[in-house]
């Protein structure tokens, strides 16, 4: 093992990685975490395969967007979930067919499902740089209740425009004959979707290391920490911000469509308030200055909520009522989340920071940390 | 600041946390061996519909308890849970319960829960129409799955959807509304009708019977309204509505908690509410906000939820005797409480038929004929079609002041055998329900002018006039 270290740091050292005992250690465990996700059918049984984890990385990637929009952007997003039911709507609308036996709600066009596929990330996108637009000159309580407002145009557009699917659901998305086909049948083979939300989770994860060390990234992370000094130095921030916004609704476009191969049916519940504020469960719990927050909380959000209603509860079997907190699993799974927030402002990442500064000292922190502190500009500075 | 940790531990712990997580992941959640049939109720704890919880729980094992040996472990709260179910030689365990809130994300969400994690080989669920459109869809692609819905109504699922492994042995929305239309056709005058009905399949089904019904005879509806489920503040929908002046009645078919204020924001905008110009689906009567508005509309009639709560048959006392026998408090006629009792019933006798075999076995041995305690036609027996829905016994109601002079409900009528495609309006290869589906046509139903008067209880031989 020792040797194995020696060789990651000489790896480290000839890529010019920075080698703190705390990025070591991440980095191993990081490749340990992706040694056993690789051989995930030999560990995990077909549940954990096909639901836990597969719902980890499709909601891991929306949480990353959001994440990516707080950390460097200093945006905190309520649209990600409407963004990525919007993808799911596209895809479920264009794909499905009026057939005898065949969907009965939304436009059931019977397109390609590659075209759809397209179609779906490049209409998401847009919308998202159109959100962005309109947004790009609000900060803080603003921002984030501009975002909400579009997560509740989508829920009542798609609930309410029946010809899109109205209430109910558009289903049968992820039948084979739907699914592109490099894809292929992922009902028979749920271990195929798994293997590709992962290589999108890896991908999405890449991109945006690669994007916050561009100047883009750099200039938007400016743009996070101070926008009167970035505009008064010439930069765009409206246009920065939206650009960011747009490059977030593209990732989340992303969880979108593995979302309906992943459930094969998109309704308005999916784009409902109560799934955005999951989705910034998962990102808070995770926590919101790390991109791995955003898997790490998708994982503990999706772990608990399948499996805390069924835990039994000492002196509870009988009448099926916790103490103090009735019979309400809902209540349990709040307070497990309230509890790592309060123990943990930065949510699990946050956790781990203090445990590895007492195992390494301060020596071991990370050089530079993203905020997540929204700044109020002088009006000025958005105009 | 340098770490005083030797370079490999970081490595070791890491391994650790991770092997140890593999081992839990792998072996702790990994499925039991099946020695067992593992049910599953799915029903709703939240929503519009969150308060048929117990009563679907209830009523599902209320069945177990009485054909299968199942002990409640309370009376009182049939959610406690229930043991010693067993058919035949075969154990039969239920594996929990669904928590749904009538959104169709929400059911497929503990659908997976209960299929998939606690590894169900049969549902009785779910409780709401939506919801049993998403769980029809997934049980589509899920054929060794088994699905006897519990009290959702939408048609799609039976209908368009229509897979081999879903079972409904009530009728669906429409199907509980027949008569309905005839009836104040006939007996208020009603010509013209407004519709206003929640914007969600089991209101689009339950609006399409009475639509069908009223037009079949000859009516005409002059104005379709569509609040969206849950919401609070109709008084915007209501004006869509034409005045009292300008149509003779009004179908309501607003559900869930939203039916009270739905009234109460009539009677703001048209002033108090005329008995004789209203009627609706079960809703109408049996849900929140009811009491209210109640008074004023004692007289008014309404379609039924596939029960007949006072009627006198043997069948009908014998089974309000099973419900009372195993939970005393809940209330037999109750459609939530029937049609799951039905429902696992009828997975009883499938297992007895099939020797405690899943899946297809299963499928196959399901009874194509039960005998519910309110079914009279064919001697008091129920049947499925070929996409294994019932054709049912309807009952339509009236609001009536009971004994203590508070507004109660009655049975006004026996409609025999109506089945799901309602004389020919539905089909498999017609649209499902919808804003604008079926439109408002006259045609001959199987049971125009036969509707039967009911009085007291009992089925008389007079028809509807």
């Amino acid at each position: 093992m020792s040797r194995a270290l020696a060789g990651g740091a000489a790896l480290q050292r000839a890529l010019g990685l920075p080698g703190s005992p705390k990025t070591t250690l991440e980095r191993s465990v990081g490749l340990v975490v992706l040694t056993v996700l690789a051989a995930a059918p030999l560990v995990f049984n077909d549940f954990w395969i096909g639901t836990v984890l597969t719902q980890t990385f499709i909601f891991g990637i929306a949480a990353s967007s959001l994440i990516f929009l707080s950390a460097y952007g200093g945006m905190i997003s309520l649209a990600q979930t409407a963004l990525m039911g919007i993808a799911g709507y596209i895809v479920g609308n264009l794909v499905t067919e009026r057939i005898p036996g065949g969907e009965t709600k939304g436009l059931t066009l019977g397109l390609d499902p590659t075209v759809a596929l397209v179609l779906a990330i490049v209409i998401t996108t847009a919308i998202g740089l159109i959100f962005g637009a309109v947004s790009a000159r609000s900060f803080g309580i603003y921002f984030l209740m501009l975002t909400l407002t579009y997560g509740v145009i989508a829920y009542y557009f798609f609930s309410q425009v029946t010809q899109f699917g109205g209430f109910s659901p558009i289903a049968g998305i992820n039948q084979d004959k739907y699914m592109p086909p490099f894809i292929g049948d992922v009902l028979g083979h749920p271990e195929k979707l798994f293997y590709l939300s992962l290589g999108v989770a890896l991908a999405v994860y890449a991109a945006i290391r690669y994007v916050v060390r561009t100047p883009f990234g750099l200039a938007l992370q400016g743009i996070r920490d101070d926008p009167v000094r970035m505009a008064s130095l010439g930069y765009y921030v409206g246009l920065h911000r939206a650009l960011a916004f747009g490059f977030a609704a593209f990732l989340a476009s992303l969880a979108g469509v593995l979302y309906v191969w992943w459930q094969g049916q998109i309704a308005p519940g999916n784009v409902y308030l109560a799934a955005t504020i999951d989705l910034l469960v998962m990102a808070v719990i995770g926590g919101l200055r790390r991109i791995e927050g955003a898997f790490v909380g998708a994982f503990a959000f999706i772990v608990i909520d399948t499996y805390v209603r069924d835990v039994k509860f000492p002196g509870a079997e009988v009448t099926g009522q916790l103490p103090f907190v009735g019979g309400s699993f809902n209540t349990v799974i709040g307070v497990i989340f309230l509890l790592i927030v309060v123990v943990s402002p930065d949510g699990l990442m946050g956790i781990w920071d203090r445990v590895s500064r007492l195992l390494f000292g301060r020596g071991g922190r990370a050089a530079s940390r993203p905020s997540t502190e929204t700044h109020e500009p002088a009006p000025r500075a958005s105009s | 600041m340098r770490s005083n940790l030797p370079r490999w531990k970081p490595a070791l712990v890491a391994v650790a946390v991770i092997a140890a997580g593999s081992v839990a992941a792998g072996v702790s959640f990994a499925a039991p061996a099946q020695k067992e049939v593992r049910v599953a109720i799915m029903t709703d704890c939240k929503g519009a519909f969150g308060f048929g919880y117990e009563l679907d729980i209830g009523g599902a094992q209320a069945a177990f308890a009485q054909y299968a040996g199942g002990k409640p472990k309370s009376k009182t709260k049939p959610s406690a849970g229930m043991t010693g179910i067993k058919v035949g030689n075969t154990p039969v365990k239920i594996v929990g319960y669904g928590c749904g809130d009538d959104t169709p994300a929400t059911a497929l969400k503990e659908t997976r829960r209960l299929m998939d994690q606690l590894k169900a080989d049969v549902m009785v669920g779910p409780l709401s129409g939506d919801e049993a459109v998403a769980i029809a869809n997934w049980a589509k692609t899920h054929p060794t799955k088994t699905v006897i819905i519990g009290t959702a109504a939408s048609q799609d699922p039976t209908m368009q959807i229509a897979p081999k492994n879903l079972f409904r042995y009530f009728g669906d929305g429409a199907q509980w509304n027949a008569g309905i239309g005839e009836i104040v056709y006939k007996r208020l005058g009603w010509r013209t009708a407004a519709i206003i009905m929640d914007d969600y399949s089991f209101a689009w089904t339950s609006g399409a019977g009475i639509i069908a019904d009223f037009c079949a005879i000859g009516g005409k509806i002059v104005k379709r309204v569509f609040p969206p489920l849950n919401t609070t503040d109709y008084s915007s929908y209501v004006r869509q509505l034409p005045p009292p002046d300008q149509v003779d009645g009004y179908f309501w078919v607003v559900g869930g908690t939203g039916t009270g204020p739905a009234l109460k924001a009539f009677e703001q905008a048209y002033g108090p509410l005329k008995a004789s110009q209203h009627a609706g689906n079960l809703f109408l009567y049996f849900l929140s906000g009811f009491q209210d508005v109640a008074p004023r509309l004692i007289g008014s009639y309404m379609g039924g939820f596939g029960t007949a709560p006072g009627l006198k048959t043997k069948q009908a006392r014998a089974y309000e005797a099973v419900i009372k026998k195993w939970y005393p408090s809940l209330p037999p006629g109750d459609g939530f409480v029937y049609n799951y009792y039905n429902a696992a019933w009828a997975l009883v006798l499938g297992l007895q038929k099939s020797g405690g075999k899943v899946g297809a076995a299963l499928q196959a041995a399901m009874p194509r004929e039960l005998r519910p305690g309110y079914q009279v036609s064919n001697g008091g027996v129920l049947r499925l079609d070929s996409r294994r829905q019932a054709i049912q016994d309807q009952y339509p109601l009236q609001i009536v002041k009971g004994a203590d002079g508070k507004p109660t409900v009655v049975i006004t009528g026996f409609v025999p055998n109506v089945d799901q495609t309602f004389g020919g309006t539905f089909a498999p290869n017609k649209p499902a329900p919808g804003r604008t589906f079926p439109p408002c046509v006259k045609k001959k139903l199987p049971w125009q002018g036969k509707i039967r008067v009911v009085k007291n209880g009992v089925i008389t031989t007079q028809f509807i006039k």
